[in-house]
């Protein structure tokens, strides 16, 4: 007899020997596979666009999200200094532009002498 | 994805088997219990949203995984007991003790009648004592492949080995098994 055979022949004693269940040891079977039923959950959509498992839904919900909220104040702070950075760069602009937009030519504003000519004090 | 009704269907086709296969494993009805509760409950709430034909194979998988848990657990909890018993801080409370694996096999199935019952049983009692006496990655690749009727692969990504490894535990399962029932004077 070779090795399928053999295999095939032991199968409904193993099947029979599992359908020989004794009484009790059913019932906890059945309590245990309702008790699993009971945690399968319907897919969920996110944002209306795309349908993910429960399980994966559930990953989002409180592993992503949380820790996606923890970089949240640091994302802020980045925001502001960049924004604070940006309206520096905006002001020296506008001082550039209207120092070169004057008639006096920039190098007059350190000339000693211009200002000693315009009559003002040095200091 | 798999429906509720395909999810109980699976589960309920699928329970005594695996209750068996945890009980060949680790020789206890209550801990096979328990691993097969917590491989049932793993795959409806992780799974669900799988095809149904993808069900078996994941749940060989959990249920494999479980078992090898079990032993691993126990491994862990056996160094403690060694441990504080050698330190004489006790440990003869736990659970491991000696003489309830001398409790009594109470399946509650009455043989009804005559001697054919008797002798089925009988045989059932041998097969299943031989199963169990397998080694534990032969009686896996076994069951897996001739009780579960997963293919070669499918049987390795379980275990997780080689096709060639799988085809060897076969091998040697089988020719052990028949060696066990002719000693018995069983024939199939």
């Amino acid at each position: 007899m070779n090795e399928r055979e053999f295999a095939k022949r032991m199968k409904p004693w193993l099947d029979r020997s599992a359908d020989g269940l004794g009484e009790m040891q059913a019932t906890r079977l059945k309590s245990a596979r309702l008790r699993a039923l009971d945690r399968v959950r319907e897919p969920v959509r996110v944002l209306g666009l795309v349908t993910v498992g429960a399980g994966t839904a559930d990953t989002l919900r409180y592993a992503v999200v949380p820790r996606a909220l923890m970089w949240l104040p640091l994302l802020a702070l980045i925001a502001v200094l960049a924004a604070k950075s940006l309206e520096e760069t905006t002001d020296l602009g506008e001082l550039d532009a209207a120092l070169l937009t004057q008639e006096l030519p920039p190098q007059a504003f350190i000339d000693q002498d211009f200002r000693s000519w315009l009559g003002k004090p040095f200091n | 994805m798999a429906t509720p009704k395909e999810m109980s269907d699976f589960l309920a086709s699928v329970e005594r088997r695996a209750f068996k296969q945890a009980v060949f494993a680790v020789h206890e009805e209550e801990s096979a219990l328990d691993i097969v509760q917590d491989a049932m409950m793993k795959l409806a709430e992780k799974y669900s949203a799988r095809p149904a034909e993808e069900l078996p194979l994941l749940f060989q998988r959990i249920l494999q995984n479980a078992i090898r848990d079990h032993f691993r657990r126990g491994k862990v909890r056996s160094t403690w007991t060694t441990l504080l018993s050698n330190l004489g801080l006790g440990g003869e409370d736990e659970e491991g003790d000696p003489l309830e694996s001398l409790e009594i096999d109470d399946d509650g199935n009455v043989p009804a009648s005559p001697e054919g019952r008797l002798e089925q049983s009988q045989v059932m009692g041998a097969i299943e004592e031989a199963v169990q006496a397998l080694p534990d990655r032969q009686r896996e690749a076994f069951l897996l492949r001739y009780w579960e009727e997963l293919d070669v692969s499918e049987t390795a990504k379980v275990m997780g080995c080689s096709e060639g490894s799988v085809k060897t535990h076969c091998s040697r399962a089988t020719h052990a098994l028949a060696k066990i029932l002719k000693q018995k004077g069983i024939t199939l």
